[in-house]
């Protein structure tokens, strides 16, 4: 009964990540201003989700070993670590080709690359570590205090890791429904950041109820710059003309005037943004979550039998020699 | 806890003065560190000669990088030594006997702390007179170093522990320790820079408060987990 359940489900997971595919690539609608590159997201973030979660169940088993002595918790523990080694490469990987081809930058050091990138390096340390010892039950105990401890220290990534740039590629407001980027109120002749490009006001023009602003906006690195002029309707109090960021395709939009003041708040716009709203992409977006969640559940299954097994293997034949 | 806490800090204590004097008659970790600090400082100040004549904030975060990739790496050198001596030499297993593993723990820390602020000493003067670093916030540098230096030790010394029962230990140390290192590094090195600049006190204080709360956790992490390493 368990066996069939079980087949059942394997079966259900190839035809789920088959839909899921399918709609990635023919049902939901193109992402406004990126093209076929946008359609990386359905598989770029639930594997970013997967590497996250797998860590943390890794953690979770490797307490489990520490408090019940067993080793099949253990084999769970080296399985989760070694499925979420495998999706952090590819979430890194999906990630760096889409910044390539909307932002023109593989790698950026921004907060969550780095995060991803010390994930990544946990790993490889904690199977560096697993491999230099060598009886099982010291290998086993070390593994898990390493793999706790360096649950205890990965928190603080999410603090400090945006304070190392004050640029971030990843637009949470372009497809999170319900979060929001703030962007930043300046007035005439102020400086500020929007990402990683530094910008400026030099001047506020009215014409009739039309706001024009002209902003100096440099590149990072301060190599080159240019002048935007977006505009903003204070009849209809929203933005009207959103010029496109050089080279990238970010628009950079006038959102607030408030004329008694002088400040004004500009901010970035991702191409795609409100899309998640569309229903299409939100419930592919979800399935897909949800398909990389069972897989990572399956891998662990089959991955800690595997090892399982193979112990047991090498145990019997120590015994025979 | 088996042993009531006035006896497990004398216990401590004692581990801490034989690790003390044990190094003091070697002074193999000692020499490692120092030696390794002072090339690494001369060798800035001779091929960036440049460094201590400028003063803008990129040259201050360059600076207090240097500073700090000569401490880490000069540090995963020498603090690993305490734990690996006791495999190397056969005297885990007495040690073992002799003193409840939070007595170990503490009495190590407490040891890898104090070498390490030796470092810190020897490396900032190495720093301020070959690469000509001028630091404008006494004060706060001095406070930074140590909060960094309590960190280095907190997260690293259940880490030597760890591989003192490994095969390749020193190349392991580094591996295993850096990717934890990555939060209070990128921290301090920024904290440092403006300490270098001369900021207040009141722009440090973010820096120092992320520090401390990074060492209370690794802190009470090896605590908790130090008894698993100690009796695997």
């Amino acid at each position: 009964m368990v066996r069939r359940i079980s087949q059942m489900a394997k079966l259900l997971i190839g035809v789920w990540m088959a839909g899921v595919i399918f709609a990635m690539f023919l049902i939901i609608p193109q992402y406004e201003g990126l093209g076929d590159a946008g359609r990386i997201i359905i598989m770029h973030v639930p594997t970013a989700w997967v590497s996250v979660l797998a860590f943390a169940v890794s953690a979770f088993y490797s307490g489990m070993y520490l408090w019940r002595r067993r080793p099949s918790d253990d084999d769970r523990a080296v399985a989760a670590a070694e499925c979420g080694f495998l999706f952090t490469v590819l979430a890194t990987v999906t990630g760096a080709i889409f910044s390539q081809v909307v932002w023109g930058i593989y790698w950026n050091w921004d907060p969550r690359q780095t995060s991803i990138f010390v994930l990544l390096l946990i790993y490889a340390a904690f199977f560096a570590l697993r491999a230099a010892i060598d009886p099982m039950e010291r290998r086993r105990r070390l593994g898990a205090v390493y793999s706790l401890f360096a649950f205890v220290t990965v928190p603080f990534l999410v603090f400090i890791a945006p304070r190392l740039a004050d640029s971030t590629l990843h637009p949470n407001c372009a497809f999170l429904p319900g979060s929001q980027c703030d962007g930043i109120v300046l007035s005439e002749g102020r400086i500020g950041l929007l990402g990683d490009r530094k910008i400026r006001l030099l001047a506020l023009n009215q014409q009739g109820d039309i706001i024009t602003a002209a902003v100096e906006v440099s590149e990072p690195g301060l190599t080159s710059s240019a002048i935007l002029e977006p505009t903003f309707s204070l009849a209809e109090g929203r933005s009207l003309d959103e010029p496109h960021f050089p080279a990238v395709r970010f628009r950079l939009a006038l959102e607030q005037v408030d004329l008694t003041t002088g400040n004004v708040r500009l901010n970035m716009h991702a191409p795609g943004t409100g899309t998640i709203d569309n229903p299409r992409t939100f419930f592919t977006f979800m399935a897909s979550n949800l398909g990389f969640t069972m897989l990572f559940v399956w891998m662990l299954q089959m991955r800690s039998t595997l090892l399982g097994v193979s112990w047991k293997l090498e145990e019997r034949e120590g015994a025979l020699i | 806890m088996p042993f009531p806490l006035p006896m497990l800090f004398s216990a401590a204590w004692s581990v801490f003065v034989k690790d003390l004097l044990s190094e003091l008659r070697t002074r193999y970790a000692l020499n490692a560190m120092l030696l390794f600090a002072a090339s690494t400082a001369v060798a800035v100040s001779l091929g960036a000669q440049f460094l201590g004549t400028r003063r803008d904030d990129e040259t201050f975060l360059l600076q207090s990088a240097l500073l700090w990739i000569a401490l880490l790496f000069a540090a995963l050198n020498g603090l690993s030594r305490s734990f690996v001596q006791e495999e190397e030499t056969r005297t885990a297993l007495a040690l073992r006997l002799a003193a409840p593993p939070i007595a170990v723990y503490l009495g190590k820390l407490l040891f890898n702390l104090v070498l390490l602020l030796m470092l810190d000493v020897v490396t900032s003067l190495l720093f301020i007179i070959f690469v000509r670093v001028q630091v404008d916030n006494i004060g706060l540098f001095i406070t930074l170093l140590a909060a960094g230096s309590l960190c280095l030790t907190t997260a690293t010394t259940i880490l030597a522990a760890i591989i003192a029962r490994a095969s390749f230990k020193s190349a392991l140390f580094a591996v295993v320790a850096f990717p934890l290192l990555m939060p209070p590094l990128i921290i301090v090195i920024q904290g440092t820079a403006l300490a270098l600049a001369g900021a207040p006190w009141a722009d440090g204080l973010m820096h120092l408060r992320t520090l401390l709360s990074y060492a209370v956790a690794t802190f009470v992490a090896s605590l908790l987990l130090f008894g698993f390493v100690w009796e695997a």
